[in-house]
């Protein structure tokens, strides 16, 4: 499905002056040749042109540039670096994107209280960079993390390989500041923990930009570990390594990560980075890290456990080089597979872990009925699948089908029990998933935290949920009618 | 029993008052759909509700503004699904923490939180007060640990948010939402957690120190040797801090990580830091549990870590000097703490209260009395001020129970 041709709405000249002034001519885009960059994020597939796009440099010049959308009753889609893979920083028809891209410094270190401070446009492996020297880091590594920004990872709950162990952006941010829709700053949480009232917090993170737009986030840091152990085994096929993840864990071995890779996905990424892995059914690379002691012990553990499920080889790395040689192979999973197939959607469902066998036989039993390859990617340990559908974007039919199939794999997912996504979020994608999913009342609860924060809702529209809904109506008090005093009606 | 019957009802009594109000009606539902009845129910007769757990935690907060009815999830202890091999567990609200435990320990397998008194606190009670203990140190709160959640609003609508599985994104994160909500956003009905392993060993140490200062240096001399104690907490009584450190995992690392410790400790290595059997580490750790339940005032302290000395050289010492067999209870790295003991005069204690707050308010920390007697109530709010997002925590109550009718006038700031 592609919203590619809907009408470009255009934003008054008024307008588009003052933003301006808010925030500098070469910082207001409004010429559509320079919009079109930002008609879509990492689902390319979804476009539409934005009314005008601001790039504001400080909170200051957030609220002036959200009061004035506020004043003209327009909708507001905040941006990161684009890298979102399920349109969360589409925009909609007519909207300011306010993209957080300028402000990108680390306000603040302070290593004896384990944060930082840091603005959203900082991308994430930055700061971890900038804490290297400390020895210490920040924890959830996605795999686009030298480009997505700390904003865009707070309003996806981004997770990474390493999440299994370490948890995911929620478990890492202490506080964030927050421009609301109507320009209020507030402020959530902080470094200290556990201040009195609800999480609003926990709330924020993962709300994908329709809470507020974050100008300031308050990180956890943790302290690199002592020592990290890495191999890497192959498989004949994804049932051994499949049953090689079950009994690691049932081993009570908390791997750092565990990934796994079907044989299409490794003979892409053979392709992209020239990693010299052999062609086999799959493959397995795990990470422990902790004291040294304890590593050395569940490193030897998980590798006798591969190969009693019945690993081919098992290679240990020599040295930092080949380790990062290795990871290296599987980050670049997604982009290797642009060199087998012209055209692929990334899918991002969740199962219980105890079914990652099952699940790949039907995924291969609805790639064979769909006529299309499916590559197979996935955070094994926490069952996050990322089956990647390969079509031709030329041949007839081909987009529709491969979009039927990764559809086909998330009703999968809610079969067992799991989810429509791990990390990617809902945004535009899966917006028709969520009624599935969720009931009516789950979302209808949902929508009422966000009328807390966006009682207009002006942040984001359309994403997310089904079908809109305003905010005022709330059941007033309770006032009974006549005839239920009288006795003569009740309300079941 | 048939379907249909309605929840057990009876009027309440004084053991049922909460902080000295007394319910007119106690329900007692034995299915998560009869809760929700009696919500909807209280919901047409406009009638205020308040929940019941374990009671042990009932202390919390200022005495309800109203309390027509008492809802106690005592009935409501199911397992409703345990799955092994996926590491998770959906229970009701109403199960101890005791018996959570005992089920998934039947399969190896914990729920990484250890807050005092597990057979009494309810995993809903929990849920409600953000309950923990010292394994907080190494595995977060409970908002590291649910994964799903289903509440029963004060209309009387179920609805949940996240899920069975541990990744998920999908909606917004209702069950963060409902982490230290004291039954004011609604009925905590069922939880999903992640589990971890039972740890095959572990062994505890107990290091001494004068002063905080001394304790800080400790877990700062840990931190810089990477080691990775499962727990960490700090024992005053008296004089001197007992620094009781817990190290889990397989036996070598467990090992190891406990040698590395008497190495850093002491001159000679090991001379000011002991290594206890298995009696001892129990017996501490029970020590522990002790004075986290102790009273008749406790206070919760959060702090920066490293404004420890600050905190405990200044205001904090008036607080622990107006107290009477005072007692308390640090866990360094994370930067919270609690205080407990007999008050010698309320508006003494009172005021040292305020001046700790005083001393907190620039870096965020916080104080909240968890238990205090009558007369120190009457001078203290149990909450201290607001924080800055209050305006917008108080619109979410009235998205959720616009009428103010589950637990009015309990939380921070009136909610
Ligand atoms: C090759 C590749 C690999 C990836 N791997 C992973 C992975 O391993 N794990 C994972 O979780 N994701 C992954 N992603 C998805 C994506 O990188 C993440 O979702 C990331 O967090 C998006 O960050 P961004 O800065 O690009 O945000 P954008 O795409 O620009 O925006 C994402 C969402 O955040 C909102 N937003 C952005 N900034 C703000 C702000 N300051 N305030 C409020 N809202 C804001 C937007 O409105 C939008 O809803 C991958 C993407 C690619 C292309
Ligand atoms: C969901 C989740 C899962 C986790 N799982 C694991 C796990 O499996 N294993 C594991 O080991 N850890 C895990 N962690 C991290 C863990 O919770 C602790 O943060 C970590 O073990 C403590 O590391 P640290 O001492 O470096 O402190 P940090 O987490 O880096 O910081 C915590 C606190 O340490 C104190 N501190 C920092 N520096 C100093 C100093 N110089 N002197 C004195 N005190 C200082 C401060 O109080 C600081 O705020 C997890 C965290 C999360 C959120």
């Amino acid at each position: 499905m592609s919203v590619a041709n809907a009408p470009a709405v255009t934003i008054s000249r008024d307008v588009v002056a003052r933003m301006s002034a808010l925030v500098g001519a070469k910082n207001c885009i409004s010429n559509p040749s320079d919009l079109r960059t930002y008609e879509c994020d990492g689902l390319t597939s979804f476009r539409v042109m934005p009314g005008l796009v601001v790039l504001p440099a400080s909170t200051a010049e957030v609220v002036a540039v959200v009061k004035l959308a506020w004043e003209n009753g327009l909708a507001l889609v905040a941006r990161g670096a684009g890298t979102g893979l399920s349109g969360g920083a589409l925009p909609v028809p007519g909207c300011v994107v306010v993209a957080l891209t300028r402000m990108k410094r680390i306000l603040e270190v302070d290593l004896e209280n384990g944060f930082l401070r840091v603005q959203p446009g900082v991308a994430n492996l930055d700061v971890s960079k900038h804490l290297g020297p400390a020895g210490t880091y920040y924890a959830p590594d996605p795999s686009s993390q030298s480009v997505c920004t700390i904003g865009g990872n707070v309003s996806e709950n981004s997770g990474g390989a390493h999440c299994l162990k370490y948890g995911f952006t929620s478990n890492h941010v202490l506080g964030a500041r927050v421009v609301l829709a109507d320009g209020t700053v507030v402020d959530l949480g902080g470094p200290a923990l556990d201040a009195p009232g609800y999480d609003l917090t926990g709330i924020f993170v993962g709300s994908e930009g329709m809470l507020g737009i974050v100008t300031e986030v308050v990180l956890r840091m943790l302290r690199k570990p002592q020592a990290t152990r890495t191999f890497f085994a192959t498989f004949p096929s994804t049932d051994e390594a499949g049953n090689a993840v079950s009994s690691i864990i049932a081993s009570g071995v908390v791997p750092a990560a565990i990934e796994m890779m079907d044989g299409l996905a490794m003979r892409a990424a053979v392709a992209a980075t020239g990693v010299d892995w052999p062609d086999v059914g799959a493959s397995l690379l795990m990470d422990v890290d902790g004291p040294l002691a304890e590593v050395e012990h569940t490193s030897r553990h998980s590798v006798e456990l591969a190969r009693e499920a019945g690993a081919l080889e098992i290679r240990i790395p020599k040295d930092e080089n080949e380790r990062a040689l290795m990871w290296k192979g599987r980050k670049s999973a997604f982009a290797a597979v642009g060199r087998i197939s012209p055209n692929y959607i990334v899918q991002d469902g969740v199962i219980p872990r105890s079914t990652i066998a099952e699940v790949l036989h039907e995924v291969t039993e609805l790639s064979k009925k769909a006529g299309l390859r499916v590559a197979n990617v996935f955070h094994a340990g926490d069952g996050n699948l990322h089956p990647l559908v390969l079509y031709d974007a030329r041949v007839p039919g081909q987009e529709k089908a491969a979009e039927e199939l990764g559809g086909a794999i998330l009703r999968l997912c809610l079969r067992l029990g799991g989810s429509i996504t791990g990390e990617h979020g809902v945004g535009a994608e899966k917006v028709a998933y969520m009624g599935e999913m969720f009931t009516e009342a789950d979302l209808e609860t949902m929508q009422r935290v966000r009328c807390a924060f966006d009682p207009e809702r002006r942040l984001n529209p359309g994403k997310v949920f089904p079908t809109p809904r305003l905010c005022g109506d709330l059941p007033g008090p309770y006032v009974p009618h006549p005839s239920e005093l009288s006795g003569e009606a009740t309300r079941g | 029993m048939n379907a249909t019957a309605p929840a057990a009802v009876r009027a309440g009594a004084s053991a049922d008052a909460i902080l000295g109000v007394l319910p007119k009606e106690v329900f007692s539902p034995s299915t998560v759909e009869e809760a929700a009845a009696v919500l909807e129910e209280k919901a047409r007769a406009s009638a205020s509700v308040g929940f019941v757990g374990g009671g042990t935690a009932l202390g919390l907060g200022r005495p309800p503004r109203r309390l027509d009815a008492v809802l106690r999830t005592e009935h409501l202890t199911r397992i409703v699904e345990h799955a092994p091999s996926d590491q998770i567990i959906v229970v009701e609200a109403g199960i101890t923490l005791a018996d959570l435990q005992r089920a998934v320990g039947a399969h190896g397998q914990r729920l990484a939180l250890d807050p005092p008194l597990p057979e009494r606190r309810t995993i809903g009670g929990l849920l409600a007060t953000n309950g923990f203990g010292p394994l907080r140190t190494r595995y977060g709160s409970l908002r590291d640990l649910i994964i799903g959640v289903s509440l029963v609003r004060a209309d009387g609508v179920s609805a949940k948010g996240g899920g069975k599985v541990v990744k998920n994104v999908a909606g917004f994160d209702l069950p963060k939402m409902m982490v230290g909500s004291l039954g004011t956003l609604g009925l905590v009905a069922t939880v999903t957690f992640r589990l971890h392993p039972l740890p095959e060993s572990d062994v505890t140490l107990v290091a001494r120190a004068r002063t905080a200062r001394g304790v800080r240096e400790l877990a700062s001399a840990m931190r810089g040797a990477q080691l990775e104690p499962a727990a960490v907490a700090a024992l005053l009584q008296g004089r001197l801090f007992d620094v009781a450190i817990r190290f889990e995992g397989f036996p070598a690392g467990v090992a190891e990580q406990r040698d590395r410790l008497r190495q850093l400790v002491g001159q000679p290595p090991g001379s000011d830091c002991d290594v206890l059997s298995e009696t001892e580490a129990r017996a501490v750790w029970e020590r522990h549990d002790a004075l986290r339940t102790a009273g008749p005032l406790r206070a919760k302290l959060a702090f920066l870590p490293a404004a420890l000395e600050a905190l405990v050289e200044g205001p904090f010492a008036k607080l622990m000097g107006a107290l009477g067999e005072a007692s308390f209870v640090l866990y360094p790295t994370l930067g919270l703490g609690f205080v407990a003991g007999l008050p010698q005069g309320a508006v003494l204690v009172a005021q040292a209260v305020e001046s700790v707050r005083g001393s907190l308010a620039g870096t965020g920390g916080s104080l909240v009395l968890e238990e205090a007697p009558d007369d120190v109530r009457a001078h203290a709010d149990p909450w201290g001020p607001p924080p800055p997002s209050f305006a917008l925590m108080r619109e979410l109550k009235n998205r959720l129970d616009p009428e103010g009718r589950l637990n009015p006038g309990r939380f921070v700031g009136g909610i």
